[in-house]
């Protein structure tokens, strides 16, 4: 991304990009990428995109971008690991999910250090976004300020901390030696991982043997939540081929496009059509992940993306070492950013 | 007559200058294109607001950035980090190369090997070494297993904030004590034999040879070596970026000066701002130097 902007800003971008539905704000308030309104012909079929992937990529009615592919997150579970424990279906409620992840954690030659935490969890805003809003908070508000720290916001974000600081029954990659909460589950050093469509290919390559299956990310205070990350294709106002680059951009996210790029599994079509054609939504590993579609929250939060997330990630992190307790440290963390956002603009 | 001789002198001194301005002149405008103009530049943009995505446009802000600079806690931090960086490599990298070129000079059997095994990894790109070093002190890593085989206890290097910027500091000493070994190993044998056989037949042994001859003579060179290290120092960046993937953390524990220079300019995309921090680094290397340049004049006087 640091490179597409130099890049843009030295008129050496390419036609045609894909583009992090996070980083759509800025570039579409500050005029660089092309409107595909005029673009779009009846044949391509634009309501056959899901709604809540193309919104990150609209600004006052103008289309900047056609959303390619998405992952949402699903809740992974050690088939294994649940046998041993004697559960027999993974946790429907977040209340469920503390009171499995502590059958889960194991340390099997008492040794003090765990061998195998209930859940594998990472710490960041980009993952955690969903719970902010479970009880009614929101990350950011309509101007991009952030917002997360409103008392609504902290319940669902202290609950993670006391699974981590007092429960002791979930752990973050790094705490364990892994680069990633896929490689952590899929080392079996975590029962359970909110992990997206990426770890599918993943566990077939790395991890063949791995048991595990998918289910809906619990739901807390009732209301279901998890994320979703898109990319869309979008087009540079500078280019001198557009007519070329949407057509490019027609087969790309186009039926027959979409349908050979997401047929391999590595990542999920954002037409509804592709998806009933590769029969996802029966698929038994993916169908968690599409089901979140509907009341999943895009990862977007306003044009400053990187205040907000920096300031959130790194307080986050110390509340969770135990340097300072959640709400003083989000407080911090909203102030900090909202100071950096007023600069900026 | 006289006047004659004068103006005939003038002249040929300002075509000797011409010339030599002339045969100067390739170097002048490398200087003058890579090295003043982006000088000047960066103070001009210190004092804008650059508006840079969709048609660059300035902005007059006066001393805007700096206030904000004084008001900005990420700068305090950073400056703090790259502080105790420096206030904890230099002297132990000086130091290490001094016992280093010592021992190497003192004549160890097989020395070329030893000065290459020493130097190598000098001459390892810091990217490759980081990336080692990542694994070295990855949770169930070499420096862990180590050092739970010793019975010290064990820590989370990369993720825990208190340990993250030591873990750099280790790296950074052990990969840049080696060059300056080799500039100590140079000023060691240009110390002449007959000083040490003066010393001896005074009766100082090892220890005061060292102590009162090689020390004072070494003092040009370790003013060099502590002053490129205190600016090598705190232009840390590649270590830490790759360290923490270009955030800085945990919890800002990696984030330096000019870490944070590379986020204003290529993550926020704000060049004035950053241009403000750029002169702030500057002031200090300058201020550092100098005062170091006086502290190590002071003594030599003596």
């Amino acid at each position: 991304m640091d490179v597409i902007k130099t890049r843009l800003i030295g008129d050496a971008a390419p036609d045609v990009f894909f583009l992090d539905a996070l980083e759509a704000p800025f570039l579409m308030e500050n005029n660089v990428l092309e409107p595909l309104n005029s673009y779009i012909t009846p044949d391509f079929d634009l309501a056959d995109i899901e709604e809540t992937l193309l919104r990150p990529f609209t600004l006052q009615n103008q289309i900047f971008g056609i959303p390619k592919d998405y992952s949402t997150l699903a809740l992974f579970y050690n088939k294994q690991a649940f046998v041993d424990a004697g559960l027999d279906h993974p946790p429907v409620t977040w209340d469920e999910l503390l009171v499995d992840a502590k059958q889960l954690t194991l340390d099997r030659n008492q040794n003090g250090r765990i061998d195998r935490y209930g859940l594998g969890m990472i710490p960041e805003l980009a993952r955690q976004a969903y719970l902010i809003r479970s009880f009614g908070g929101q990350v950011v508000d309509k101007q991009g300020y952030a917002t997360f720290a409103s008392d609504a916001g902290l319940v669902g974000l202290e609950s993670l901390v006391t699974q981590y600081r007092d429960d002791r029954t979930s752990a973050r990659p790094i705490d364990v030696g892994a680069n990633s909460g896929i490689e952590m589950f899929g080392q079996g050093k975590a029962a359970m991982a909110i992990e997206g469509n990426w770890a599918i290919p993943f566990f077939q390559d790395t991890f063949p043997n791995l048991e595990y299956g998918t289910a809906e990310v619990p739901r807390m205070n009732n209301q279901p939540g998890t994320m979703v990350y898109t990319v869309a294709y979008v087009m540079n106002r500078q280019s001198q081929h557009k007519s070329e680059a949407w057509e490019l951009m027609a087969y790309l996210t186009g039926k027959t496009g979409m349908e050979q790029w997401t047929r391999s599994g590595l990542a999920l079509p954002t037409r509804k059509s592709v998806a009933e054609t590769l029969q996802y939504d029966h698929d038994p590993l993916r169908s968690a992940l599409v089901a979140g579609v509907s009341y999943a929250m895009p990862w977007q939060v306003g044009n400053y993306p990187a205040a907000v997330m920096n300031q959130f990630n790194n307080q986050f992190i110390s509340v969770m070492l135990g340097e300072q307790s959640l709400q003083p440290a989000m407080l911090r963390a909203q102030e900090q950013a909202n100071q950096q956002i007023k600069a900026a603009e | 007559m006289r006047l004659q001789n004068r103006q005939k002198y003038i002249h040929s001194l300002l075509r000797e200058s011409a010339i030599g301005y002339g045969f100067m002149a390739p170097t002048l405008l490398v200087l003058a294109v890579f090295v003043v103009l982006p000088i000047l530049y960066a103070v001009f943009l210190a004092f804008q607001k650059v508006q840079l995505l969709g048609g660059i446009e300035y902005e007059f802000v006066g001393l805007r950035n700096f206030a904000r600079l004084m008001a900005d806690d990420r700068v305090w931090i950073a400056l703090r980090n790259t502080a105790e960086y420096v206030a904890i490599v230099v002297p132990s990298q000086t130091v290490l190369a001094l016992i280093l070129a010592t021992t190497l000079n003192a004549g160890v059997r097989g020395q070329t090997g030893w000065r290459i095994l020493y130097f190598l990894p000098t001459i390892t790109s810091s990217a490759v070494l980081t990336l080692i070093f990542m694994w070295i002190y990855n949770t169930n890593g070499l420096l862990n297993q180590f050092l739970a085989f010793i019975r010290l206890p064990t820590y989370n290097w990369i993720g825990d904030p208190a340990v993250a910027l030591k873990g750099i500091m280790i790296m950074n000493i052990w990969s840049t004590a080696p060059f300056f070994m080799v500039i100590y190993l140079a000023a060691l044998q240009e110390i002449p034999q007959s000083i040490y056989e003066a010393a001896k037949i005074d009766g100082a042994n090892a220890w005061q040879q060292f102590w009162y001859v090689t020390l004072p003579l070494l003092k040009p060179v370790t003013f060099f070596v502590v002053a490129m290290g205190i600016i090598g120092t705190f232009q840390l960046f590649d270590q830490s970026y790759i360290f923490s993937n270009g955030s800085g953390g945990p919890n800002n524990a990696t984030l330096t000066i000019v870490l944070l220079i590379y986020q204003y300019v290529f993550r926020d995309l704000q060049m004035g701002y950053a241009a403000a921090i750029a002169f702030l680094l500057a002031a200090i290397i300058i201020t550092i130097t100098l005062l170091q340049q006086w502290l190590f004049g002071k003594q030599t006087m003596n």
